[in-house]
């Protein structure tokens, strides 16, 4: 009964103004001493635990993923402030389709309003040059749904200071999948060739009949075959494809298979021109990735799995990830310095 | 978000009623004093710089503001500095704390090289991964023979708990892939270690890497007469695994299609989930069920991607070694068990 008491007297105690305008005064204290030191450019949340925060608090579920909404605004709040450019939010994934019907027409009707709410406060978002942008799945949203994503997209394109990426119907297999297809598609696109004055049939004959009467062996030497991309039936002319891989007289002509690389594949995910993940943090102590930005997050981010669940996390669990953050990148340019190896992460004034 | 409760409140209303009860507006002042300053674009900023330079004796105003910002800017800096201090003290005090905690799981589960000992530590267990992945780091830069030496005794040690334990698949995943060029001396030693556990009749090892021949080796016979321990697994297969086995190998499965594609033996709207999972489970491996790291924090430093998709990670915090009682906590912690301590 007395820790009832208690609760009450703290939570009068923290809703006093004196008291409300001094924590006001320390966080915006925090942000601004953490922006002394390196910032995360790009930060990513899997934001778990609104449904088990629901739960142990006896709410509907409904409202504890609205909670979760809440403590995504404080923590894009302290985001930017604190001089972060793109965060990446797990706010639906397409496994969660499975989940109760209520529950996902909830959380859709809950992202079509607070999304609709947001373009009406377009002045706002440009004057801190702010977008917003949904990645994912677009044929599994409904239409309604997707007229309010695609406004809040249309309205913030031209912004470019903050990027807040919503990944909504959302897998990283989906992504990579897609991002593999596109680079087939883009790949299979002939290229169109110029006409030039030259015929090149004439030049090919001429050097045929010349390696004829020299050289009769080197007609059919052995070409390198970085140039599969040409149909290996006309393997007369495969000698001088070797020196003109633009040759054109078998048809189209496709760009070299061998010319893609990790950076091609990366240009064709959804998060293409953002810069490379710092940070990725999953709360609720469930230590997986749960297919969210796999081929981002694998290379030097780092993650962080915290026990606490979503709609309680806030600036004082943020803070001493960001502190260890910054702790350890100084800790590496040091050891850069010392190698010359590293390079050392882009301070933010 | 306003951190003050009466907006809070208001808000909730606010939001109760899908945002019915206040206009954009009304919103907007609601959120007012929250705001941050607005970031000075590059025109605003010169038409104050003008401004200075056409009205001189504007300036008395322009220096408060500066030495407030000074201050500020000051005040931060302090504040900074005060928190990395005190963070750097704290993280002493982490890692120490980790450390001692560390060494004494370490005495308390000793394995002695008896398989009966580690079987037993895992004997409650309500389920054990049937893929066991591990990352393991290189240490001096390859220089000299030492990393690698070690390198090669991490990972017999640990292929030999997982036949103990009852683990019939360990991927290793080392960066450099330094260990896919010392295949038959990897093999060699993995299976000196089975032989100094198990004695004479030790399981029998398939050890691999991508694309490359894999080498076997049959099981111990049992020597007759002597009750020898009997090890978990029959069979014990290891892949070695290095940074060109992730993301380059969905690059190269990429190549392929677009080859395909070009010569039309495929669509690009044929390529599915699916089929790059198909692909690339084929050419590599599947998904591990654990991964378990042996650095101090969790980066997966070029893991390959697509498999970690629902693998449980697992490291310990602050930790710098490869050691049986890491490897034991991965074990509890994936069958969700509580570790009691003496046995």
């Amino acid at each position: 009964m007395s820790s009832m008491h208690l609760s009450q007297l703290r939570k009068w105690m923290l809703a006093s103004p004196p008291v409300e305008w001094g924590i006001h005064r320390l966080r915006e204290l925090l942000i601004g001493a953490l922006r002394q030191g390196p910032i995360p450019q790009h930060v990513a949340f899997v934001m778990d635990g609104n449904r088990r925060f629901a739960r142990s608090h006896k709410i509907e579920t409904v409202e504890g993923h609205n909670l979760g909404f809440e403590a995504l605004a404080r923590i894009l709040e302290v985001c930017y402030k604190s001089g972060v450019k793109v965060v990446t939010v797990y706010a639906f994934s397409i496994e969660n389709f499975k989940r109760s019907k209520y529950e996902v027409d909830a959380l859709m009707e809950m992202a079509k309003i607070k999304l609709s709410q947001l373009s009406q406060h377009g002045e706002l978002l440009d004057r801190y040059g702010a977008s917003v942008r949904v990645l994912g799945q677009r044929d599994l949203v409904k239409p309604d749904v997707l007229k309010a994503i695609d406004k809040a997209v249309e309205l913030t394109r031209n912004n470019g200071d903050c990027i807040l990426n919503i990944c909504f119907p959302y897998t990283s297999r989906d992504e990579i999948t897609m991002a593999i297809a596109g680079t087939v598609e883009d790949y299979s696109k002939p290229i169109s060739t110029q006409a030039r004055p030259f015929s090149q049939t004439r030049i090919t004959q001429k050097i045929q009949s010349r390696n004829l009467s020299t050289s009769p062996l080197r007609s059919n030497s052995p070409t390198p075959s970085s140039t599969s991309d040409v149909d290996d039936s006309v393997s007369s002319t495969t000698t001088l494809h070797a020196e003109s891989p633009m040759g054109g007289q078998e048809g189209a002509i496709y760009p070299d298979p061998e010319t893609i690389t990790a950076d091609t594949i990366e240009q064709h995910l959804l998060t293409a021109g953002d810069p490379p993940l710092d940070l990725l943090i999953r709360t609720s102590g469930v230590k997986r990735l749960s297919d969210f930005l796999l081929w981002q997050c694998h290379e030097n981010t780092e993650v962080v799995f915290l026990d606490c669940l979503w709609p309680e996390f806030d600036l004082w669990q943020f803070l001493p990830v960001l502190v260890e953050w910054q702790w350890r990148q100084k800790h590496i340019e040091e050891k850069g310095l010392g190698s010359g190896l590293k390079k050392p992460k882009t301070k933010i004034r | 978000m306003p951190a003050a409760s009466r907006e809070t409140d208001i808000y909730r209303r606010d939001a109760k009623l899908d945002h019915t009860l206040l206009t954009p507006a009304e919103r907007e002042k609601l959120i007012e004093p929250y705001l941050p300053e607005p970031p000075l674009k590059p025109s605003s900023r010169r038409r104050k710089n003008g401004k200075l330079a056409g009205i001189p004796t504007d300036g008395r105003g322009h220096s408060r503001l500066g030495v407030r910002k000074f201050l500020k800017h000051h005040l931060h800096l302090l504040v900074y500095t005060i928190i990395h201090a005190v963070f750097s003290i704290y993280i002493r005090f982490r890692q120490a704390y980790h450390g001692v905690k560390d060494r004494i799981l370490a005495i308390l589960y000793y394995h002695h090289r008896t398989p009966e000992l580690i079987q037993k530590d895992v004997k409650g267990l309500s389920r054990l991964p049937k893929h066991l992945s591990i990352i393991l780091t290189l240490q001096d830069g390859g220089r000299g023979g030492a990393g690698l030496e070690a390198l090669v005794d991490e990972v017999a040690e640990i292929a030999a708990w997982c036949a103990c334990t009852g683990i019939p698949m360990l991927s290793v995943y080392e960066k450099t892939g330094i260990l896919k060029g010392y295949i038959p001396a990897t093999h060699r030693a993995i299976s000196r270690k089975l032989s100094s556990y198990f004695g004479p009749e030790h399981p029998a090892v398939l050890l691999r890497a991508p694309h490359m021949p894999s080498i076997e080796s049959a099981a111990g016979t049992p020597v007759n007469g002597t009750p020898a321990p009997s090890p978990a697994v029959k069979n014990l297969n290891i892949l070695l695994l290095s940074a060109e086995d992730g993301r380059d190998s969905l690059v190269d499965l990429t190549k392929t299609l677009a080859e395909m594609s070009q010569r039309s033996k495929l669509s690009s709207k044929d390529i599915s989930a699916d089929l790059v999972d198909a692909e690339i489970s084929e050419s590599v491996m599947g998904e591990p069920d654990l991964l378990v790291l042996f650095g101090p924090t969790v980066e997966l430093s070029g893991y390959p991607p697509w498999q970690v998709r629902l693998t449980e990670i697992f490291h310990v915090q602050d930790n710098q070694d490869v050691g049986y009682q890491v490897f034991l906590r991965a074990l509890y912690n994936y069958a969700n068990a509580q570790m009691r301590f003496g046995r």
